[in-house]
């Protein structure tokens, strides 16, 4: 089957119940994204699907054939990182960092559909997401910046 | 593969030296032989080892900042290369936030030996005295004579020195630093936010197949009748591999592991009549080995017979999983009879001794390298995954990659002990605490690990501190601040409910009660940042505050929450530390502000549950760990004195907030909880 992962189309022979995260992460190589849970309790694995955050740990990877698969690997542009990303750095909003792609991909997801979020929407878009290190007080002030820069650049 | 004789071979500068170095402290452990801490190129690059791990808490920069520093050099020609055992110094473990204050102040030696001798270099060549000599950014200069400049990558052109770190050997004080003590990203900030960090589950070595353990449905359980022809079935399975009751199966792909694991028919034989979680706390005491004294002063009797109030309570604190997010995981592999492995543990020289006697080999045959390792807070100190990677690779004769499921990380990590402790307090009905008798009770093979923090801080004329270990049905391991949290939890409460009883106000009575200077200027720092006063009269919420001391740091933290029906809200936390000199204080206030939100979950909801050897709640949906509409506005006041040495972060702000958590509740229900968690036991 065909998938369009990142911008680029791949073939993958894969049975179609293969969960997406395994061939991301196995035939495709891209590890970023990780195994937390494996039953969409964590959200260590989301990635979007035409925009949406999805857990690819618990999507069968036929499902996710003719839509845009993005995952953190395919968020920068070159050497010019997305904003939830520099945000991140920024508030260093991370420790052990496991969690960090599942939660920037949630994030992107919701200034896709949403680009002024209020605070409760923010924490809203990331009740699926787990971080055990515990920097949530950090990940909504990275999410805050966020939403302020892709606010003005959507007023420009 | 890195390989130290070549890292040798490029250097033209190499500082040696024990690996820890912790002043006039004591180190917890003797240090390790002599080894090899820093290196330099002929490029004027340098290379740092220690054999502690980064797992979150941002030791990687903490170093980096800290060699930089002492180097005078930019942070971009500093590299550290951690918990690699081929090529690192014995550290032991990454534990009891101990790094930055040995091995920290050691590496910072080394660097500064290096300086030094770079300095005495350029001094010779140009006949001028050493100390006229300044360094900065990788230069040697002199400021009263400009044509006097040189990069260290030129003066050490042609050179080749070996230098041991000599006994008094000074370290820069805080007024020189240009990179410790700010606020600055990560040195791997990058990796993190870009997918690119690897944890063990991401390493892949050519041919890997990937392995999966056959295990019991409860404690105990062995394999009476096992049939793995239904494997057979599955895509890309490769073997089966037994040894024992041990049966692992490897397969092409990952996905196919799992499936030919699920193929795998068992008749368990099972334990039926093991303690289940109903049992506690009654089981502690009637499972309690032998009483330890920490501390015995004064006479109780005189002291209990002459207070006005006497208090007893009894608190317990369950089991709790240290649940990271990145389940264990390693990859073997075996080449000319050596044996490498890749795997996210906090005591790779722990994980190498282990696998060399479980192996039958040598330890210079065995060779761990801990990748980026997704949390750990206490777990994640042992051998099991690399072994049984070990195993599997060395039966199929190909590298082999085991990655264990969540419902595994949960039952077949370690918990933290599950705890009982009793507090007897005698005080006069002006506040003054007279008597003191605590007696803990913590499961688990040593009571080592209930001691800390079981004695009281409190000015008390008449103490008893006792601690007793407990068989534990369930495999209890660390966990941040192991034993300190439970401890603090009882004696802070109790503490809080002396004061309630008198109708004082418990920053008064705390402050009333300690004379130790570094706790009482951090309880009022927190406090008045807290603006305890106005908040503890107007605030309608819950108001509570607790105070601790770990790894040789103090600690306070002012609470504010609602409580509705069933529900605790935590709205607002201040959190004093002072832990000394502070080398990164975004690290540091990183890691209060993640020691609270994990105390809260401690506080609040977590508990394993478990009936007769089977688990209850292995998965995120049962298990609730804090998340992010659980998170409060948090302000971490960082107290400390800067002339006084380092001491640790990562795990001194877990210590007193489930007490006020509990302190605030009592505050806003006038309901007393002294058993953990909170929320299923409110009203």
């Amino acid at each position: 089957m065909q998938l369009l992962v990142n911008g680029e189309t791949y073939e993958v022979d894969v049975d179609g119940e293969t969960t997406l995260l395994a061939v991301l992460r196995h035939d495709l190589g891209l590890t970023g994204s990780k195994y937390g849970c494996g039953e969409g309790d964590c959200g260590a694995c989301t990635v979007l699907l035409d925009g949406r955050a999805t857990n690819s740990c618990i999507t069968p990877v036929d499902s996710a054939v003719g839509q845009a698969i993005t995952t953190i690997e395919g968020l920068a542009n070159g050497n010019d990182l997305h904003p939830v990303q520099d945000a991140f750095i920024e508030h260093t909003a991370f420790q052990c960092a496991f969690c960090t792609p599942g939660f920037i991909m949630s994030l992107v997801a919701l200034f896709g559909r949403n680009p002024r979020p209020d605070e409760r929407q923010i924490r809203g878009a990331l009740t699926g997401n787990i971080c055990r290190c515990g920097t949530y007080v950090r990940i909504l002030q990275a999410a805050k910046a966020a939403a302020e820069r892709l606010g003005q650049r959507g007023e420009e | 593969m890195t390989i130290i004789s070549d890292l040798h071979e490029d250097a033209v500068l190499v500082v040696t030296g024990p690996p820890q170095w912790a002043g006039e402290m004591e180190l917890p452990e003797p240090a390790g032989p002599e080894a090899t801490l820093l290196t330099m190129n002929r490029q004027g690059d340098t290379v740092a080892f220690s054999g502690k791990v980064e797992y979150g808490q941002s030791i990687r920069s903490g170093f980096t900042f800290a060699i930089a520093d002492e180097l005078d050099v930019p942070l971009a020609s500093v590299q550290l290369i951690l918990g690699d055992t081929d090529l690192v110094p014995y550290d032991r473990a990454t534990l009891g936030s101990q790094s930055t204050m040995t091995v920290g102040i050691q590496l910072r030696r080394a660097a500064a030996t290096a300086r030094r001798a770079l300095i005495a270099l350029a001094a010779e060549r140009w006949s001028v005295d050493a100390t006229s000599l300044s360094t900065s950014e990788g230069h040697i200069f002199s400021a009263s004579e400009p044509s006097l400049r040189v990069s260290y990558a030129d003066l050490l052109r042609d050179q080749n020195l070996r230098l041991l770190i000599p006994e008094e050997m000074t370290i820069k004080d805080a007024e020189d630093f240009v990179f410790m003590g700010k606020d600055l990203p990560r040195t791997d900030a990058l990796a993190r936010v870009t997918g690119q960090a690897k944890y063990s589950q991401d390493i892949v070595v050519d041919g890997m197949l990937h392995g999966k353990v056959l295990r019991p449905p409860s404690y105990g359980a062995s394999p009476q009748q096992i049939d793995t022809t239904g494997c057979e079935r599955v895509p890309g399975f490769v073997m089966v591999v037994r040894d024992g009751d041990f049966v692992g199966v490897l397969c092409e792909r990952e996905d196919a592991s799992e499936q030919a694991l699920n193929a795998i028919r068992v008749r368990w034989r099972e334990i039926l009549d093991l303690p289940s979680d109903s049992d506690f706390p009654g089981i502690l005491k009637e499972n309690a080995g032998e009483m330890v004294i920490l501390r015995e002063e004064g006479s109780l009797a005189e002291e209990f017979a002459k207070a006005d109030h006497v208090l007893e309570g009894s608190y317990f604190i369950p089991y709790i999983a240290n649940a990271p997010m990145e389940p264990s995981a390693a990859v073997a592999s075996w080449e000319d009879g050596k044996l490498t492995v890749w795997s996210g543990d906090r005591s790779p020289f722990g994980v190498r001794d282990e696998l060399a006697r479980d192996l039958d080999i040598g330890e210079d045959q065995v060779r761990v390298i801990a990748p980026e390792i997704g949390g750990s807070f206490g777990t994640k100190g042992t051998a099991g995954v690399a072994y049984e990677a070990a195993l599997l690779s060395k039966a199929a004769g190909r590298p082999v990659r085991v990655v264990h499921s969540r419902a595994e990380e949960f039952m077949w990590g370690t918990v933290r002990p599950a705890t009982l402790i009793e507090i007897r307090s005698g005080f006069q009905a002006d506040g003054k605490i007279v008597a003191w008798e605590c007696t803990a009770y913590h499961t688990g093979d040593l009571a080592i690990r209930g001691q800390r923090g079981a004695d009281t801080p409190y000015n008390t004329p008449a103490v008893r501190i006792a601690v007793a270990d407990c068989k534990s049905p369930l495999k209890s391991g660390s966990y941040r601040s192991l034993g300190c949290a439970g401890n603090h939890f009882a004696r802070e409460v109790h503490i809080d409910e002396i004061a309630a009883s008198l109708h004082m106000d418990p920053v008064e009575f705390r402050l009333m009660n300690l004379t130790h200077p570094r706790l009482r200027r951090v309880l009022s720092q927190t406090a008045d940042r807290f603006d305890w006063d106005s908040r503890r009269t107007e605030s309608s919420s819950g108001i509570g505050v607790a105070i601790g001391y770990d790894a040789g740091s103090y600690v306070a933290e002012c609470v504010e929450l609602v409580v509705q029906r069933k529900m605790v809200r935590v709205q607002r936390v201040v959190a004093g530390i002072d832990c000394g000199m502070v080398v990164n204080p975004e690290g540091v206030r990183n890691q209060v502000e993640g020691s609270i939100i994990m105390g809260m979950g401690t506080a609040l909801r977590e508990e394993v549950e478990f009936v007769g050897g089977r688990l209850l709640n292995p998965v995120f949906s049962r298990y609730r760990v804090p998340r992010i509409n659980d998170a409060p506005q948090i302000e971490v006041v960082l107290a400390g004195d800067p002339t006084t040495p380092s001491t640790g972060a990562g795990e001194p702000g877990i210590v007193p907030i489930a007490a006020a958590i509990g302190n605030a509740v009592y505050n806003t229900t006038a309901t007393r909880i002294r058993d953990l968690p909170i929320v299923p036991r409110l009203p």
